[in-house]
């Protein structure tokens, strides 16, 4: 959680100003990704058995928060790092092929009739 | 689909913005239905949201932090809803843009003190044609508020759902969540 920038209170709604350089220094400076394929709710998938070459200690945090399917929202709020920083770092990593990203059909087009009946009525019964 | 392997499935997501002022209750009912998690955006400000209300005497600011809160909502091993809550002040809008992207649909979760504070983010999702359900939350649980008398406040047209609610309540929250819904099936049925 070291990421998070001093003064951060999880609990607060009111924007903070803070400098550029502490957050996007682990992008080299970059302030957006290499591709758009995310999306918030995109889901990661971390690739098993890849070479393991020497990363920061952020990037394999990343990796392990995505053993399993989560959102790029999700990376986010685990890693303590700003969602922005986050995208490019997960960018990156699809382009080196560490990560699989899949972003829903959902998010294009709306689910069918079927779908959302079937959604109904689980949230019913939630 | 498959993710990678041993990984597990891939689930199908669908994203419910909660839009609301400070203060409103997005915690509180994303809270009612899921886990919350929290998360923050570092913004390179841009010219169309400096100098807007209360950004007055912070020039030379290169980023702005907001903090957003979601919750995931596991309907089954395919099906994943993400609620996430937005601050509904228009110097938020850059947020907006990035969560109606794809989103089913949205929550305007109103707070009768600050009824004004509800009114860009209803602009915004009509002229984006995101689906949307406004919800007022009565904090003392009392319904004291007419439904109709906030509507009328509100200017919001009638095809568009309102209803009263509480925000830490499970049943009530349920029922927001699903008015939603329906009327996204009701607008996929016309062929809207």
């Amino acid at each position: 959680m070291e990421a998070v920038p001093p003064g951060w209170d999880p609990g607060q709604e009111e924007p903070f100003e803070s400098s550029l350089i502490r957050p996007y220094s682990l992008t080299g400076g970059r302030t957006r990704p290499s591709r758009s394929d995310f999306s918030v709710t995109s889901q990661v998938v971390a690739v098993p058995s890849v070479s393991q070459e020497r990363m920061d200690p952020e990037v394999e945090l990343i990796l392990s928060l995505c053993a399993r399917p989560v959102s790029m929202a999700e990376v986010a709020s685990r890693s303590g790092l700003p969602l922005g920083v986050v995208r490019i770092l997960l960018a990156d990593l699809l382009d080196q092929g560490y990560v699989t990203v899949r972003t829903s059909d959902w998010e294009r087009r709306r689910p069918d009739a079927g779908t959302l009946r079937s959604v109904l009525e689980r949230i019913r019964q939630l | 689909m498959m993710g990678a392997e041993g990984a597990g499935p891939v689930p199908d997501t669908l994203k419910i913005v909660i839009a609301g002022g400070f203060g409103a209750g997005k915690t509180t009912l994303v809270s009612a239905v899921s886990e919350v998690e929290s998360l923050h955006t570092e913004e390179v400000m841009t010219s169309e949201s400096v100098g807007v209300d209360d950004l007055d005497g912070v020039e030379g600011k290169a980023t702005t932090t907001v903090a957003l809160d979601f919750g995931r909502i596991t309907l089954d091993g395919s099906t994943v809803v993400y609620l996430f809550g937005t601050p509904g002040q228009r110097r938020f809008s850059f947020m907006w843009e990035e969560l109606a992207d794809g989103a089913l649909g949205a929550v305007v979760l109103a707070d009768t003190r600050r009824l004004t504070d509800s009114f860009d983010v209803i602009d915004f999702f009509e002229s984006r044609g995101v689906p949307f359900v406004v919800a007022v939350n009565c904090f003392d649980g009392q319904r004291t508020h007419r439904a109709d008398d906030v509507r009328v406040a509100l200017d919001v047209e009638e095809r568009v759902p309102l209803l009263l609610c509480d925000a830490r309540d499970r049943e009530s929250v349920k029922e927001v969540l699903t008015e939603l819904v329906a009327l996204v099936l009701r607008l996929e049925l016309s062929g809207a």
